[in-house]
């Protein structure tokens, strides 16, 4: 069969080829997009165009709306796939496809708005019924405010930019001498995320978990596809994902599902959307955000409820129906994601940039490699540090960790510094594997994230480096070359100072 | 030969003779070869075979330094003969532990603010410069108490890693 239309993914990376994947299964052509610095990179490849959208820095990229749309016309493609990130919740983007002829593989452009602005998504919540965190009720303009409103929600209190997403522009303050130091951060950084300085306060819960619930909407069923579980954060960036929630019970996934719904419901959704929650311990959950589009760990929910979330946009957005079944769904069995990222535990977890020298991904039964690394990529940083996501399946929460202890022990980068090292210590501890999480736990746990070597190796890793180096030494040419010249005159000097005494 | 190997201030006692290895005493057996076309070794050691990755130190210069990074963890090791050892022990080279008075950039980025000035006392854990890198904001902070000696980059400047941003001179008010 030919296929019938081509789709433009507006992406890079591993969501752009998970994308492209998903296109070709459903007998769609993919278009890919790339700067100056992707020109090699995997998604172009296995794409059946690609088109070139200018340099490096994604404010001239991946971010530029009109080469975005001139790329898909060129192309002949009729639907734009914005993935994650980028431009993935810009109304703008929405509208100006829309104004383009072209389809877009989202919500309508008015979900989006009423959404991405998270003042204005809360008050669309408590108006259809969800619980939302007490705060600021919009924007905060000046730090007297701030200190009011601080006041009447009480502290500890997180200031968050308006326009937010990714744990960029937030900060949570413990008391009022930190306010206006934290206003300054996060709104400094609100403007260089989203080009939009404005923050808002609201109530810091303590200890709460993450649980998100996953939606889909087509022209005539809005349902849920359960929780997602994703407490493990540091600085609000998620770091595993599982699905389903040792916290959930069939009772609280459906009053969670059912208020996502309502949600979705009252902005008028289309396609595949997340509600993120807090979850109390007693059981009570907020309202947190809504993201309009494709989530990074759609995985975990793809692999316990058996659909393909990325296939199900593209269907909805061509206008056919979800093939998800109706009737009650439950999740089956158990699903973990860890983000294999460029951060170097040995240097505080700060992005770590090289050229993939190798690569070798975890298989076998359950394992899943949603990654666009390869050998010859060069990971600079001009975009997120994410290398790959792996992913496990299994029937129950114990054999799914046991099976990503066995698949972490495959991976191997070389090249660049990764979180490998923090994973496996993760997935060896005892309060992780017990399920006892919050949206804290890595803050009290830094010593997991701290570069630790595995003290039972350090015998194997002294006689590898013993033989390498006794192996070095026989192969090299017994003249005099560097080396000897450096120890020679560490003997003179060794000499001259014992003459000295 | 016998070789001493320091691991994280440890010091094992390593003796190669052919595919028999002693360390600390303890006698094993262990064959070294290379994984073609890859980065990594192939470490037989009493039986088990491993693939490391495992090279030289970038900044080793020359002899001894090694990276081995099993199981996505980085490991550096220095490899000495008896000799070599010896000379360390007597010219105290090798010994780099001494406090550095500046704040070097850990990661490549773009400095987004300095927030200090020259002759400024600092605590420890105080912000010193804001560097962006994958878009995130990442302060640094002093990680003991200083005076601010000298600021070396402005605002919007690109750094390189270990590139120096501040320098201290010693303890506040010095």
């Amino acid at each position: 069969m030919r296929p019938v239309g081509r789709v433009l993914v507006a992406n890079r990376g591993e969501i752009a080829l998970r994308i492209i994947r998903a296109c070709h299964e459903e007998g769609l052509e993919a278009v890919a997009v790339y700067s100056s610095v992707d020109r090699g990179a995997q998604h172009v490849a296995q794409a059946d165009a690609a088109v070139a959208i200018g340099g490096a820095p994604a404010a001239e990229s991946y971010l530029v709306i009109d080469r975005l749309i001139a790329a898909a016309r060129s192309s002949g493609a009729e639907l734009i796939h914005p993935g994650y990130g980028f431009l993935a919740e810009r109304a703008e983007f929405a509208d100006a496809v829309a104004a383009a002829g072209l389809g877009y593989v989202g919500p309508p452009a008015s979900a989006i708005r009423a959404m991405g602005n998270k003042t204005e998504a809360r008050r669309w919540m408590a108006e259809a019924g969800v619980p939302v965190v007490p705060g600021s009720d919009g924007p905060v303009h000046d730090p007297a405010e701030a200190q009011r409103v601080a006041q009447r929600i009480g502290y500890p209190v997180m200031v968050k930019a308006v326009a937010g997403g990714g744990g960029k522009g937030m900060r949570v303050v413990a008391g009022p001498e930190e306010l206006a130091g934290a206003l300054q951060a996060a709104a400094s950084e609100a403007e260089k995320a989203f080009g939009d300085s404005s923050v808002y306060l609201e109530k810091f819960i303590e200890r709460p978990r993450h649980v998100e619930i996953q939606i889909l909407a087509d022209e005539h069923r809005t349902i849920h596809l359960g929780e997602r579980e994703c407490s493990v954060q540091r600085r609000h960036q998620k770091l595993v994902e599982e699905a389903p929630s040792v916290a959930v019970s069939p009772e609280l996934r459906a009053a969670m599902g059912k208020a996502a719904v309502a949600g979705a419901l009252a902005v008028g959704y289309r396609g595949a959307g997340t509600c993120e929650f807090l979850l109390a311990a007693d059981g009570s959950f907020y309202f947190l955000e809504m993201n309009t589009r494709i989530q990074v760990e759609h995985t975990v929910t793809e692999m316990v409820y058996g659909v393909d979330l990325v296939r199900e946009q593209l269907r909805i957005a061509r206008g056919q129906p979800m093939s998800v079944p109706s009737g009650p769904l439950a999740p089956h069995g158990w699903s973990i994601e860890c983000r294999i990222t460029s951060e170097d535990p040995s240097n505080e977890m700060l992005p770590s940039t090289g050229t993939v020298r190798y690569l070798r991904t975890p298989g076998g039964p359950g394992v899943r490699w949603d990654g666009a690394i390869q050998v010859g990529d060069e990971i600079t940083l001009y975009y997120d540090s994410l290398l790959g996501k792996l992913i496990v399946w299994a029937p129950d929460r114990e054999a799914a960790l046991g099976r990503m202890r066995r698949a972490l022990d495959e991976l191997i980068v070389v090249g660049v510094a990764t979180n490998q090292g923090f994973y496996r210590r993760l997935f060896q501890d005892e309060a992780f594997c017990r399920g006892d999480i919050d949206i804290q736990f890595l803050d009290r746990r830094q010593d997991l994230l701290a570069g630790v070597h595995d003290e039972s190796l350090i015998v194997t890793v002294a006689v590898a480096a013993a033989l390498a180096e006794d192996q070095a030494r026989r192969s090299r040419a017994p003249t005099v070359g560097a080396d000897g010249w450096r120890a020679r005159k560490a003997w003179l000097q060794a000499a001259r100072h014992e003459a000295l005494r | 030969m016998k070789y001493f190997v320091t691991i994280d201030d440890r010091e094992l006692e390593v003796t190669v003779e052919g595919d028999r290895v002693t360390v600390d005493g303890t006698v094993v057996r262990a064959e070294l070869t290379a994984v073609p076309g890859t980065p990594l070794k192939q470490l037989t050691i009493d039986g088990k075979t491993l693939h490391w990755p495992m090279e030289r130190a970038p900044d080793g210069g020359g002899g001894g330094r090694w990276v081995v990074a099993p199981l996505g963890e980085s490991w550096d090791v220095e490899v000495l003969d008896e000799r070599a050892r010896h000379i360390r022990r007597l010219t105290g080279s090798g010994q780099r532990k001494s406090g550095e008075n500046v704040l070097k950039a850990p990661m490549p980025g773009l400095v987004v603010r300095v927030e200090v000035e020259p002759g400024q006392a600092v605590v420890a854990g105080q912000g010193i410069v804001v560097l962006e890198a994958m878009k995130m904001e990442n302060e640094l902070r002093a990680s003991a108490a200083a005076t601010v000696a000298a600021v070396r980059v402005v605002p919007g400047a690109t750094v390189e890693k270990g590139e120096v941003l501040v320098e201290y001179s010693l303890g506040p008010g010095a």
